[in-house]
């Protein structure tokens, strides 16, 4: 049954009104022989453009997901704590993104702007599944307005330096008082507590100061940066998603709240294998490695003649055998020369340097093609370019494409990760600013048409 | 140092099969363990999970540093499941179990007829995450796949390294591991909650690759918008940010510095004790800095150049500029700002003597802290409380599947 169809993409179809626009995701999973064929197909992706409300908006569906009937209350900035308030959406919860009225979130001046003013391709894209409403924190009546939001809430993500919502009167105590069932997610640069809770924290520096920047690069050189810029801001966000469904967990058992307090540093430090045992018994320092490991040889990044790059990855003996057979050089795998990783890993330089010229002899594809041939952990070094031509990203729907209005197509990454009976989806991508307000103020607060006005005005919402 | 617990963990009573190896799939257990979880680790009687050899031995029985960090809180439990009374023993596992991990190439649990269908037949609200290199559909699913691999396929890999030149290890080989564990244990707590619901089990189907590619910002958006293919960066990612990246100090050493905002870039000069950098004449506004970023980081690189690491970080941290030190692990341990999170535990091995310093428990929850109760088991060392306390198989019965080799 796992045989699954190739052309069996996502399926997304579009509901569009009152001008915001709405996508539903469905993966549809190994098994399941129902097609909801609605849409023309693109590239595996079916696209379909339907008029409904909000509300007849597959709520077989939306009921269905684990998170349904959860709200979150997003007022965090940037990826670190928000990305994990967009998991919850993407598996059913609402999301209430609560921005400043003027500035809204930076991360919609962060990356590449659009045609849509309040929004770069960051924030569309990791902006997905919310409702942004608008309140200044700074003044007290903004202040009362988020508290009686919070009470109708059961999750609360934030990231401001600590110290700072307390100063707003926001503080845990406070927000417990107004509902004690609340789920707090704090994500900081170096977390709630410690001598530098106080300093100002990105994904950069907590990279930095979590020691894996230290390890990128080459040895005595420059260190680079590991991948991605806000990769500790992801990885944050997905300890903050445990973080919360746990304590959602403990509330469904106990009716109490808590907080989850995440430096960001820690998540990523927490990902370092062995570096912290490897020092605190042997006293081993890790360096930079270049495109290597230290664990095994051969590990790392190999030049083609075509001037591409493959990762080659023998992590354990058979898996070197297996290249000495795709090299076409069974000797090298036997046990008088490298057939162990030990010999191997003591003859570094003389087994990557056969790896590098026969790598070197062939294009990317032919090198491929032997290793993929015998089994050999093996794959492009895939830039952007390379990833939206690759047939399996496009049969596991890794690229969302949606179409936003005034945009045209923006392509985004999917949801993972793949639920069987309960696939997330993605709703809609970053909102304009404030484009629920009016909505969350009179549906869910019950304030009248005047008031909003007079809050508008003077710019508390 | 073991955290004390004031009320029951959150997933105390739910029990967890791992039958994965290495770090992706075992991480989403290990997780799930120090949060309350029973962690049974269903290993090969000969040799074990392969995670037992990878990286730095110790003194017990070869098994490694990484082993015992991340296989913290498993009982290990030998079952070989290439025989039927492995596969029987197995099944009757799964029968008392919520959740099993496994990270085998697709089909095999299949081969073995232990496939979600029969499983989920024996166990109708089973939830069963399967983590391969690309999932368990598309035409690459037969493909081996490791972290190193997910990290080249998924797209980081590329973007690491000096520009032009080799694309370098994203810091760690493993991170795609471990980033793929978070993934699948957010599936599982998903999962969970809806079984909580419905009784309706189901299986949670994650890549290494997609859960790198996943972490990529804009890297996907804009260049379906316009096509541009972003490049390694080297130290410094100008893109969107000026000064962002990383410099040298006069003694040898290096800091991170991210000017996300102009008021951040404010505090930076600042702290340089040049404010009148920061003018809107000058370099006050993200656009000049970044159509300037040359100079930008010439004056930046010829400051920290000047002053000891300690000094750019003091003065950096007088004004709230953001900055950090690249520290490498002697740094980390020497930090106080890790001692008073309590970031390391030290956990004594009493067979050998050793004392192992691991990672402690994150997300740190108020009410309900995780725990660290004990390193990683030896092989098969609560095979036998498992097997009679929760399966009831007598003392004859297994010395015979011992004698049989089957656990």
């Amino acid at each position: 049954m796992f045989s699954q169809p190739e052309d069996f993409g996502p399926i997304i179809s579009f509901t569009s009104q009152k001008g915001v626009r709405s996508v539903t995701f469905m993966e549809q999973h190994p098994g399941d022989t129902s097609t909801k064929d609605d849409g023309q197909e693109g590239g595996g992706i079916y696209i379909g453009d339907q008029e409904s409300s909000r509300e007849q908006d597959n709520p077989a569906e939306t009921e269905k997901l684990p998170m349904s009937g959860v709200w979150v209350i997003d007022v965090g900035t940037f990826l670190a704590g928000p990305y994990a308030a967009s998991i919850l959406g993407e598996f059913g919860a609402e999301i209430l993104k609560v921005e400043h009225p003027i500035a809204g979130d930076p991360m919609r001046r962060f990356g590449t702007p659009t045609k849509r003013h309040d929004a770069t391709l960051a924030w569309l894209s990791e902006g997905r599944n919310r409702k942004s409403v608008t309140i200044d924190l700074r003044q007290k009546e903004g202040v009362e307005l988020f508290l009686k939001l919070v009470a109708k809430s059961d999750v609360l993500v934030e990231n401001f330096r600590p110290g700072t919502m307390e100063e707003w009167g926001l503080g845990w105590q406070v927000l417990s008082e107004a509902n004690p069932g609340l789920v707090m997610l704090r994500v900081s640069g170096y977390g709630q507590t410690g001598p530098y809770r106080r300093r100002s924290g990105f994904a950069h520096i907590a990279h930095a100061f979590g020691g894996l920047s230290y390890l990128a690069g080459f040895p005595g050189e420059t260190p680079v940066l590991p991948g991605t810029t806000p990769l500790g801001d992801y990885m944050s966000s997905l300890y903050g998603a445990i973080g919360i469904m746990l304590a959602l967990r403990h509330r469904e058992k106990t009716g109490r709240g808590q907080v989850v307090d995440i430096g960001t540093y820690e998540a990523v430090f927490r990902q370092l294998d062995e570096i912290a045992a490897a020092y605190g018994l042997f006293g081993k320092i890790r360096e930079r490695e270049g495109v290597g490991s230290f664990v095994a040889v051969p590990h790392g990044h190999f030049r083609t003649k075509d001037d591409k790059w493959i990762a080659i990855a023998c992590t354990t003996d058979k898996m070197f055998e297996r290249l000495s057979e795709a090299m076409e050089r069974p000797e090298l795998a036997s046990s008088t020369l490298y057939g162990e990783q030990r010999k191997r890993l003591a003859a570094r330089d003389v087994v990557n340097q056969i790896v590098i010229e026969w790598v070197g002899s062939l294009t990317r594809e032919e090198v491929l093609r032997r290793c993929l041939d015998k089994e050999v952990p093996v794959g492009k070094v895939n830039s952007i370019a390379d990833i939206f031509e690759d047939e399996h990203f496009r049969a596991r729907g890794n690229l969302a494409h949606i179409e936003e209005e005034g945009l045209g197509e923006v392509v985004v990454p999917n949801v993972i990760p793949t639920l069987s009976e309960t696939p997330a989806r993605i709703t809609n991508l970053g909102p304009p600013l404030g484009n629920a307000t009016d909505e969350v103020m009179r549906e869910l607060l019950g304030i009248s048409v005047d008031e909003i006005r007079r809050l508008r005005q003077r710019k508390i919402i | 140092m073991i955290h004390e617990t004031k009320a029951e963990l959150p997933l105390a009573g739910i029990r967890v099969i791992d039958v994965a190896t290495v770090i992706a799939a075992p991480y989403c257990a290990t997780v799930l363990g120090e949060f309350g979880a029973e962690v049974l680790k269903v290993e090969h009687p000969l040799g074990g999970d392969a995670l037992r050899r990878f990286g730095t031995p110790t003194q017990r029985q070869g098994d490694t540093l990484t082993w015992l960090s991340e296989a913290r809180n498993k009982k290990s439990v030998t079952i070989d499941l290439h025989r039927p009374e492995g596969v029987d023993l197995f099944k009757k596992l799964i029968e008392k179990s919520d959740i099993l991990c496994e990270n085998f190439r697709p089909g095999t649990l299949e081969k073995w007829g232990l496939g979600w269908e029969v499983l989920h037949d024996i166990n109708p609200g089973l939830i069963m995450l399967r983590v391969t290199g690309y999932g368990q559909y598309g035409p690459y699913k037969d493909r081996p796949g490791f972290a190193r691999i997910a990290h080249a396929v998924g797209g980081i890999a590329y973007l690491a390294g000096m520009p032009k030149g080799k694309p370098v290890t994203p810091g760690s080989t493993t991170l795609g591991d471990y980033l793929t564990g978070l993934y699948g244990c957010i599936g599982v707590l998903m999962a969970l909650r809806y079984r909580e619901r419905t009784g309706c089990g189901q299986y949670v189907d994650a890549a290494l690759y997609e859960s790198v590619f996943r972490c990529t910002d804009e890297l996907v958006p804009i260049y379906g918008m316009y096509g541009i293919v972003r490049e390694r960066h080297g130290p410094n990612h100008n893109e969107f940010e000026c000064p962002h990246g990383h410099f040298p100090t006069k003694d040898g050493k290096w800091v991170a510095i991210a000017c996300a905002t102009d008021k951040l870039f404010a505090r930076l000069a600042m702290a340089m004790e040049r404010p009148e950098l920061a003018s809107s004449s000058t370099y006050g506004e993200q656009k000049t800095r970044l159509e300037n970023c040359h100079d930008v980081n010439e004056i930046v690189r010829d400051w920290c150049g000047s002053l000891t690491r300690e000094e750019v970080l003091e003065r950096c941290y007088a004004t709230g500029a953001p900055a950090g030190p690249l520290n490498n692990i002697a740094d980390i341990f020497g930090n106080r700002q890790f001692h008073a999170r309590r970031n390391l535990v030290a956990m004594d091995e009493e067979e050998t003597g050793e004392t192992i310093i691991v990672p402690s428990v994150i997300p740190r929850l108020s009410e309900t802290p995780g725990q660290i109760r004990h390193l990683g088991p030896k092989l098969g060392e609560h095979t036998v409380e498992v097997l009679k306390d929760l399966l009831g198989i007598d003392d004859c019965q297994i010395d015979e599947l011992r004698n049989k080799r089957v656990i």
